[in-house]
């Protein structure tokens, strides 16, 4: 309380234009932004560009255009349906969710959202790779969100196939512990 | 009609609205985040699908993760329910480029009715009689206090977009107008990303009366009557009524019939209420519209029989309203409490936890709208709202009797509840005549009002 009384006024001035930037990029990052992408996904534009006060942000499409790709994701809607997420149908919902036959949470990548997985293709199971490596995407409205392998290891199993609808942190992958055995001692796992 | 819908919601909206598709016989889709993965419109649900995680900007606030579910879900449509996307203009713009339908008006409408001052100039064109405010937004602080000095203090400060009472403040002199006028703007700024105000004459005495109304694509409205939301805390509905006991039933009928001729007449399309703000001499005036379903729509639909999330959807499907005004019965008297994790006895301090047990009240004229059940937790991430309960009956003492009963028999054990606000109201002699304002409880403070009604 104190220190409320020895600030000045430009102090609080200071605070008022902070606390409105803060928020500027608050609503940048967690409200336009969404939009923005969405937008962009919808139109078949390669960039856009949007100013608003002191702000201005711009989007460029990674890859080739988008409507094309929208168009296949919503194609492949009818299929994935039947595998994918379908996990979560009813009945098997909740024993899903408690069962413990899930791998250990950290050895499987997970999807960093709701869309359509396509695995890099030069991966195989068996395929070395590192914590925070590429192992696919998953497209979602046209924006493609990394797959990342969680720990340093090799590549086991696929848990789903490349085109399946996935949901939001769906385990995709899991990354094994260094095969063979014998050339590393370190069989912490 | 659709062959399958993306709910895009949670909590007891998300079960209402699951309720009306299978009513319909339409496929539904529960979109849930991680937070609600065991919540029961996802347990109960044919089929659900994970969208983000709790943070609500990246799940239900996300069109890109809404819309991307609904593709690959197969879905036709998407219903938002309330709050997140549901008014969202860009939104239902997008999910329209992607060939789905948007439950609720379509972009183009929602753009038009998208800012609250454009709004009151739009109806009050087409009949609605207005508060006298401020002329378009204010530009400047002095342009402020001269606008403040013509309409007459007090003067209510308010932001052009948005709810709740973010951004809203009441002032009585220009000095105070001078000093909240910059935090208005940020909190403006900060909730809804638009730092315009305007401002509004400030009526003391007065009630909240809002008119639902269902406006089919091919222009034909009626109105579902009133609801009374005066009894309200820090601009929050608490209670809402049907009929409002504020006004004479010819009132009531003028309000309302005006209300759809206007809507209609400035092209509104889907469900939708008007609100108004009733002085003491039964006077109207129109405040704002909401473009969606809302909290308290089934204090309608005890009255009038009628299921307006089913309307919504056929609407949105393009089908004629297929009833006319003639045909709407109105028939007896319903109150809908809200039933909030809020502490009372601290401020109504928001809570989360687990529901140690939850039973829900029954009898004639009881209906429970809660996500709830033994065992639940409720996260800490989204609003406090537990269920509805709404009580019905062939007249408002009756309706009250029950109501008293269903709050005695309701258990929620494990979490604070605002049950006791509504027992309170119920045992207080302003609501039982009928005689609330929305600054009331605000000004008697809830504290006051709970401990007078512990004496009776």
């Amino acid at each position: 309380m104190p220190e409320q009384k020895s600030r000045d006024a430009r102090h609080d001035r200071d605070d008022v234009e902070r606390s409105t930037d803060h928020a500027a990029i608050d609503r940048l990052t967690a409200e336009l932004l969404p939009a923005l992408i969405a937008k962009l996904g919808a139109t078949g534009l390669g960039e856009l560009e949007v100013r608003e006060g002191g702000w201005r942000v711009r989007l460029r499409r990674p890859g080739g255009p988008g409507p094309a790709r929208d168009r296949r994701a919503a194609d492949r809607a009818e299929r994935p349906t039947e595998r994918g997420h379908q996990a979560r149908s009813r009945g098997d919902h909740h024993d899903e969710s408690r069962s413990a036959v899930r791998a250990d949470p950290k050895n499987v990548a997970t999807s960093p959202a709701v869309g359509v997985f396509q695995p890099r293709k030069d991966l195989t199971a068996g395929s070395r790779v590192r914590a925070g490596d590429r192992l696919g995407a998953v497209d979602m409205l046209g924006v493609a969100q990394e797959v990342v392998a969680p720990i340093d290891g090799v590549v086991g199993t696929s848990l789903v196939e490349a085109g399946d609808a996935v949901e939001y942190g769906q385990e995709l992958i899991t990354i094994e512990f260094g095969v063979p055995m014998s050339t590393n001692g370190t069989g912490n796992a | 009609m659709f062959r399958k819908v993306l709910i895009a919601n949670r909590g007891e909206i998300a079960l209402r609205i699951l309720r009306a598709c299978r009513t319909l016989g339409v496929e539904a889709v529960v979109a849930y985040s991680e937070a609600d993965r065991e919540s029961l419109p996802v347990g109960l649900a044919d089929e659900a699908i994970c969208i983000g995680p709790s943070d609500a900007q990246r799940s239900y606030l996300s069109a890109p993760a809404v819309i991307s579910a609904a593709l690959v879900t197969g879905c036709d449509a998407i219903h938002p329910g309330y709050g997140f996307l549901s008014e969202d203009e860009g939104f239902a713009e997008v999910v329209a480029a992607h060939d789905l339908t948007f439950i609720g008006p379509p972009a183009n409408v929602l753009e038009r009715f998208a800012s609250k001052a454009g709004t009151r100039q739009l109806l009050g064109a087409h009949g609605l009689p207005t508060i006298p405010g401020s002329d378009g937004m204010l530009r400047d602080d002095q342009h402020a206090l001269a606008e403040a000095e013509r309409i007459g203090y007090p003067v209510l400060v308010k932001p052009s977009a948005g709810g709740g009472g973010k951004g809203m403040r009441m002032v009585r002199t220009p000095r105070e107008l001078e000093s909240v006028l910059k935090v208005c703007r940020s909190e403006a700024k900060a909730a809804f990303g638009d730092d315009s105000l305007y401002l509004e004459k400030w009526l003391d005495e007065n009630r909240h009366v809002e008119v639902q109304v269902a406006v089919d694509r091919y222009g034909h409205g009626v109105h579902l009557g009133e609801r009374d939301c005066s009894v309200q805390r820090r601009h929050q509905k608490i209670l809402e009524e049907s009929p409002t006991p504020a006004l004479s039933e010819s009132a009531r009928a003028e309000l309302a019939e005006r209300a759809v001729r206007a809507v209609v007449a400035a092209g509104y399309e889907n469900v939708g209420t008007l609100e108004f703000l009733v002085d003491g001499r039964g006077d109207f005036y129109f405040i704002e519209i909401n473009c969606r379903i809302q909290v308290e729509h089934p204090v309608t639909e005890a009255v009038t029989s009628l299921d307006l999330v089913a309307m919504q959807m056929r609407i949105a499907a393009g089908e004629p309203l297929g009833i006319n005004q003639a045909d709407i019965d109105f028939d007896g008297h319903a109150i809908e409490f809200r039933i909030n994790a809020e502490d009372p006895a601290h401020d109504f301090r928001p809570g989360a936890g687990t529901v140690e047990r939850y039973l829900a009240p029954g009898g004639p004229g009881v209906r429970m709208d809660s996500h709830l059940y033994t065992g639940y937790e409720v996260p800490p991430f989204y609003d406090s709202l537990l269920g509805k309960l709404i009580v019905w009956g062939p007249d408002r003492a009756t309706a009250i009797a029950r109501g008293r009963v269903a709050l005695e028999e309701l258990v929620i054990d494990g979490i604070t509840t605002n049950v006791e606000i509504h027992q309170a109201l119920l045992a207080s002699e302003t609501f039982l005549d009928g005689r609330m304002t929305t600054n009331l409880l605000d000004r008697v403070g809830s504290a006051a009002f709970l401990a007078a009604a512990a004496r009776v």
